[in-house]
């Protein structure tokens, strides 16, 4: 990818990698939800995205826009529970980011993520430090932001800064006490097992830099 | 379970289909969003009000849909919120140049569903605001809800918003009049009995004869306390005091008193409700200045009842006696 904007092929793969992550890590992600939540993450996420899967060869691919906003539209009524909602409206933000955009750079990223992390939180009430996956997707966040968008293979540099500091997000929140979220009606029983929307970001983006860069 | 359906799954889809067929001059139908509509809309000179939570709770909404009430409905299956784009395409097909008000009720599915829709629809520059209704004086936070529940004073809402559109109100001034309308209307209601989603096929909760769920949701949820069956004044005299304390209502207000069935409660003891409603509310010095005994929002064909009170000053009296034409009209 070298240091050349990301193009609807690229956002593709990107969708594509969400997808398989939660399809290889369903019983996985379930389990965790299990220790201190209702023991449904994985399995919801992974049937929500079997909808998109069914439908992969129909989505409309005009634009990135129109690509993002049928598979927010898809997650939103499909990954069940709360979490349709919640990671519907991430692909949402993208979408409305990458309206009358052809291409992305890595500071589009950036911004993405700054609009889907406000997203989030006004459409679930989480703030940081809740115990959410907004506590994996910020520190993702400001390490994407750190490396410069024009510098010489900032995609690879970028993704694994990031997944590195995803993977940090899990145990640096593995202590919190959740408020919002899948674990949160558990209370002091929250603490010291990870979350598995924490856990669910960093394999995303671990499986975003192999993919992107192997 | 006794209940008139051909495939369970089809419950939604056929009531629409009924509907549409016996109102065939007022009313159009988009099969794939469950989206009941106004035929003569959208329009250049109002802002279209638009609404869709779950069904079952029917004539609420695609029987208030029509002329001075909701100009669309798109409600989800039976007690589940709409998919976003449900929403989304209701919004997007009833804009005009004024643009679209939505009406949510308090419940975290169909708030987040309508949500989401707004901004999408505002990504591509649609005029779409929102107001929130949640009247139910019984719980704070339940199992669908953070803070209170929007249910039967949901119908004045759109009654006011309803009519002030049709005389041409902006956007802006809908938004204001319709949360004016939600902070002026509380309701309470008892269960007598449970109810039965087709496609569930059993009841959502539980209740034995002689018992009662005092403060239930319009789902099933727990409300303030399960107990014995009491006498109807008796049952009455708990709502209504319930409802009147907490906005306060005070002597000398003017109100709109509402005695609204739950599905399976026949029209006689909602009357032998209203009566003592009626006298309860004579003995507080309010004023009743036009009453509906009947249903507005049910619980498929749960026993029980809901009793609303709406503070009125002039501006919310003349928007209450505005015509409207729904199906539901009884003449």
């Amino acid at each position: 990818m070298a240091n050349k904007n990301i193009t609807l092929v690229e956002v593709e793969k990107a969708v594509q990698v969400i997808m398989d992550t939660a399809f290889e890590n369903e019983d996985y992600f379930s389990e965790l939800d299990g220790l201190a939540g209702d023991g449904d993450f994985g399995n919801s996420l992974a049937t929500g995205f079997q909808v998109i899967r069914e439908q992969w060869d129909t989505l409309p691919r005009t634009n990135i826009n129109a690509f993002l906003m049928k598979v927010a539209m898809l997650t939103t009524s499909h990954v069940g529970g709360s979490s349709g909602p919640i990671w519907g409206t991430a692909f949402m933000r993208a979408a409305i980011y990458s309206r009358e955009k052809d291409d992305l750079n890595l500071t589009d990223i950036v911004n993405i993520f700054d609009s889907a992390i406000e997203g989030i939180m006004q459409r679930g009430g989480a703030q940081p430090g809740d115990k959410t996956l907004i506590d994996a997707l910020i520190p993702t966040r400001n390490a994407l932001a750190q490396v410069k968008s024009d510098a010489p293979d900032c995609w690879k540099r970028a993704l694994k800064t990031a997944s590195e500091a995803a993977t940090q997000s899990i145990e640096d929140t593995k202590n919190l006490q959740a408020k919002r979220g899948r674990q949160c009606f558990t209370g002091e029983r929250s603490i010291g097992t990870v979350d598995p929307g924490i856990v669910a970001v960093a394999t995303i983006m671990n499986n975003m830099n192999k993919a992107f860069t192997q | 379970m006794n209940k008139f359906f051909n495939d369970p799954n089809n419950f939604v889809p056929e009531m629409c289909e009924g509907l549409v067929m016996a109102n065939p001059d007022t009313l159009k139908y988009v099969p794939e969003y469950n989206m009941i509509y106004r035929s003569d809309m959208p329009s250049n000179d109002k802002v279209a009000i638009v609404q869709g939570s779950g069904s079952g709770h029917e004539p609420a909404h695609i029987m208030a849909v029509g002329k001075g009430m909701l100009d669309a409905a798109c409600p989800g299956n039976v007690f589940a919120a709409p998919p976003v784009d449900f929403c989304y395409e209701c919004i997007k097909r009833m804009n005009g140049p004024k643009g679209v008000l939505y009406i949510v009720n308090n419940y975290q599915g169909d708030k987040m569903a309508w949500q989401m829709a707004e901004e999408m629809a505002l990504a591509e520059g649609i005029n779409v605001k929102g107001i929130m209704v949640d009247d139910d004086v019984s719980v704070k936070d339940s199992t669908h809800t953070i803070g209170r529940r929007g249910v039967a004073g949901n119908f004045f809402v759109i009654k006011a918003v309803g009519a002030a559109s049709e005389q041409g109100a902006d956007l802006d001034a809908l938004v204001k009049l319709g949360n004016k309308v939600n902070s002026l209307v509380r309701t309470m209601g008892v269960a007598l009995t449970s109810c039965t989603p087709p496609a569930k096929g059993s009841p959502i909760f539980q209740i034995s004869d002689g018992e009662m769920e005092m403060g239930v949701g319009i789902h099933g949820e727990p409300g303030r306390r399960r107990d014995k069956m009491k006498a109807a004044d008796e049952i009455i005299e708990e709502l209504f005091n319930a409802v009147a304390d907490d906005l306060p209502f005070q002597s000398g207000d003017r109100v709109a008193l509402m005695v609204n069935g739950l599905g399976g409660t026949p029209i006689s003891e909602l009357y032998i409700l209203y009566r003592k409603a009626a006298e309860m509310a004579k003995a507080r010095g309010l004023t009743i200045i036009k009453n509906y005994v009947n249903e507005y929002c049910t619980s498929l064909e749960m026993a029980g009842a809901s009793l609303t009170l709406l503070k009125l000053d002039d501006e919310l009296e003349a928007l209450l006696n505005a015509p409207a034409e729904i199906p539901i009209r009884v003449f």
